[in-house]
């Protein structure tokens, strides 16, 4: 996969570029409450529970001030991302005991098309790993100026 | 959070085992999956909220075509077949909450609108 394609998977109603979360549970249910507002999910309590239980699996705050959530779930018919951002940062319980900034939700459906979640998971990792792009997607306040970040990333 | 009808008790059983299924790939691209056994364990109690004949039927399906359940968008096709749904069967399952399934493959029938 690469970046322009990912691009296609980001939605300018999907952009949150300062959150109002101050936990982890609201930091999830603020971002699942967007896709049901733009009507890209119907049932926003199934979603909650199975991002929640994919915590329990193991922390998606994956270090550096960055926060994953990620899952397939059937109320989901398009795979969607969602990007949120918390200048403060928000207690997460990642791996790294530090608080998250940049939060990249990823919902996908029970089976894609051309299998992409995974393939979108892993670029989204190595995009992040990057102290450049981390950098500059803390300073991108517009959506292009995201998009742009992650064109290049 | 309500009580779930047994569709999302469904639902969110297919989920946990998408979940489970993908541990592996998810683990090999970085991200912390350690507590497997606190998930099957989840997913054994949710199973046991769901009545036998109704769980019997999931694992069938899910045996035959790997994803029991399957969303329909609001052009009313399976998700599954492709097949378009009748108009009749799609104004229950956006309002009903029993159980549906699709009269050409057989998958269960998940609304999402």
């Amino acid at each position: 996969m690469d970046n322009e394609e990912l691009t296609s998977y980001f939605d300018e109603q999907l952009f949150l570029p300062d959150l109002e979360a101050t936990s982890k549970d609201e930091l999830l249910k603020e971002i699942v409450n967007q896709f049901v507002n733009v009507k890209y999910l119907k049932n926003s309590d199934i979603v909650l529970e199975m991002l929640k239980k994919r915590e329990v699996l193991g922390s998606t705050g994956i270090g550096k001030g960055i926060a994953i959530p990620h899952g397939r779930t059937t109320s989901a018919s398009d795979i969607m991302i969602a990007f949120g951002k918390s200048k403060d940062g928000i207690e997460y319980d990642s791996i790294d005991g530090k608080p998250v900034n940049l939060i990249f939700m990823i919902i996908a459906p029970p089976q894609d098309e051309n299998n992409m979640y995974l393939p979108i998971l892993g670029k989204m990792v190595e995009i992040l790993n990057k102290s450049k792009n981390r950098n500059k997607l803390m300073s991108a306040e517009t959506f292009d100026a995201f998009i742009d970040v992650i064109s290049k990333g | 959070m309500a009580k779930k009808n047994e569709l999302e008790l469904l639902v969110a059983l297919q989920d946990l085992d998408m979940m489970i299924e993908e541990i592996s790939e998810v683990k090999r691209l970085g991200f912390s999956a350690e507590r497997e056994e606190e998930l099957t364990n989840a997913r054994e109690e949710l199973a046991s909220k769901i009545s036998k004949p109704l769980l019997y039927s999931y694992e069938k399906l899910k045996i035959r075509y790997k994803r029991a359940i399957v969303p329909v968008k609001e052009d009313n096709t399976c998700l599954g077949c492709f097949v378009k749904l009748p108009t009749s069967m799609s104004s229950i399952g956006r309002t009903d909450t029993s159980v549906i399934y699709c009269e050409s493959c057989g998958r269960i029938l998940y609304w999402l609108f």
